[in-house]
């Protein structure tokens, strides 16, 4: 009977059930390098936002940013053996997708990354979402003045909106920002959000 | 010519602002549907031999892709270091016909996998030249098992055909 009980409970809860933040992460790691089906779908469904948004963060279009989705994970399953420190795989995450996605906007069709200055003049080069998303006025204003900010603005502000979600507080350690409150930085980023917003709007 | 007051806001307005980027993240630009499905049969790979070097290839010229993804049959090209793989499609019924020029050229083992339609495979010639003929229409991701010298297997993200 106990032998029986046990092997039911091995097959119904996976290591990392019940865990949470970088304590369920490593447990997925381990659990992919035992051969636990499974175990690196749990990380791809959770944690590919966060990948999505950092490559989208560095200016890459949708459809690039897809192709980086997929070859991160796939670069995590390649060196699912060799991450030194399973806990830290969210740092692995932003690291290794911060590289691959420049590489892939070195790449893109030849282009020289605009500058700031530069690309303030050049609205139509914005990644757009797709069209139905943009449904209203104010949506478009949005977009169009979150785009404008540099990239670094950009990047850390799609940051800070996933860093201030339980699932993804280890995004704030890495980045080093405290809980509950706004560095100057990030400040300056939001202030600059708010000026090229309300300069689209005719300066209202 | 901004001074440091043009930076300072209330918490309230910080926390307007915050709010306005996480509309931006959740609604206009959120992770496409279907992506993270996509992604766990990308990575779901049978054979994964810890002998053999595994190397994602990414999809060459990302603008004339677009026109495969919208479902048009044509030529795409992936690339990994050293080696270049284009493949052309054609149109066959239902199903289709995958052409293949492995550069530089090898003896390689190809694999064609279709997300819930199993997986074809064949061997390129010496010319580097392949055919898999009857593959279904669907998520698809391209393996080149590459032998000779370090065994390797490259793996392409999945795109639609």
């Amino acid at each position: 009977m106990g032998a029986v009980t046990e092997l039911h409970t091995a097959r119904t809860n996976p290591p990392w059930e019940g865990l949470e933040g970088p304590e369920r992460h490593a447990a997925c790691v381990i659990a992919a390098r035992e051969g636990h089906r499974g175990a690196l779908d749990v990380l791809v469904a959770e944690l590919t936002p966060l990948v999505w948004h950092v490559a989208r963060g560095i200016g890459l279009d949708r459809a690039a940013t897809e192709d980086v989705v997929q070859t991160v994970w796939l670069a995590l399953l390649r060196h699912v053996e060799a991450i030194t420190e399973p806990k830290a795989v969210v740092g692995w995450l932003l690291t290794t997708t911060r590289r691959e996605a420049r590489r892939t906007q070195t790449r893109g069709n030849g282009q020289v990354e605009l500058s700031p200055e530069v690309a303030e003049h050049v609205p139509s080069t914005e990644p757009m979402p797709e069209a139905e998303a943009l449904r209203s006025e104010r949506d478009q204003q949005l977009w169009s003045a979150f785009h404008k900010l540099d990239q670094r603005c950009q990047e850390l502000l799609r940051l800070t909106v996933l860093a201030g979600r339980a699932e993804y507080r280890v995004v704030a350690e890495r980045l080093r920002m405290p809980h509950g409150s706004i560095g100057p930085t990030r400040m300056r980023c939001l202030s600059a959000l708010r000026g090229l917003y309300h300069d689209g709007d005719g300066g209202r | 010519m901004r001074t440091m007051d043009d930076y300072e806001m209330d918490p309230a307005e910080q926390e307007y602002w915050l709010a306005q980027v996480a509309r931006l993240v959740d609604e206009l630009d959120p992770v496409p549907p279907g992506l993270v499905e996509r992604t766990q049969f990308a990575i779901a790979i049978e054979d994964i031999d810890a002998e053999v070097e595994l190397e994602a290839a990414r999809w060459a010229d990302i603008s004339p892709l677009a026109g495969v993804r919208g479902g048009a049959p044509g030529t795409i090209t992936f690339f990994v270091g050293d080696l270049t793989v284009m493949v052309n499609v054609t149109r066959t019924g239902e199903k289709q016909r995958i052409d293949g020029w492995l550069v530089p050229a090898g003896e390689h083992g190809v694999e064609v996998r279709v997300a819930d339609h199993g997986s074809s495979a064949t061997t390129a010639d010496e010319g580097g030249r392949f055919v898999l003929t009857e593959v279904p229409r669907g998520t698809t991701q391209i393996l080149v098992r590459m032998n000779g010298g370090k065994p390797r297997t490259v793996v392409t993200p999945t795109v639609e055909l």
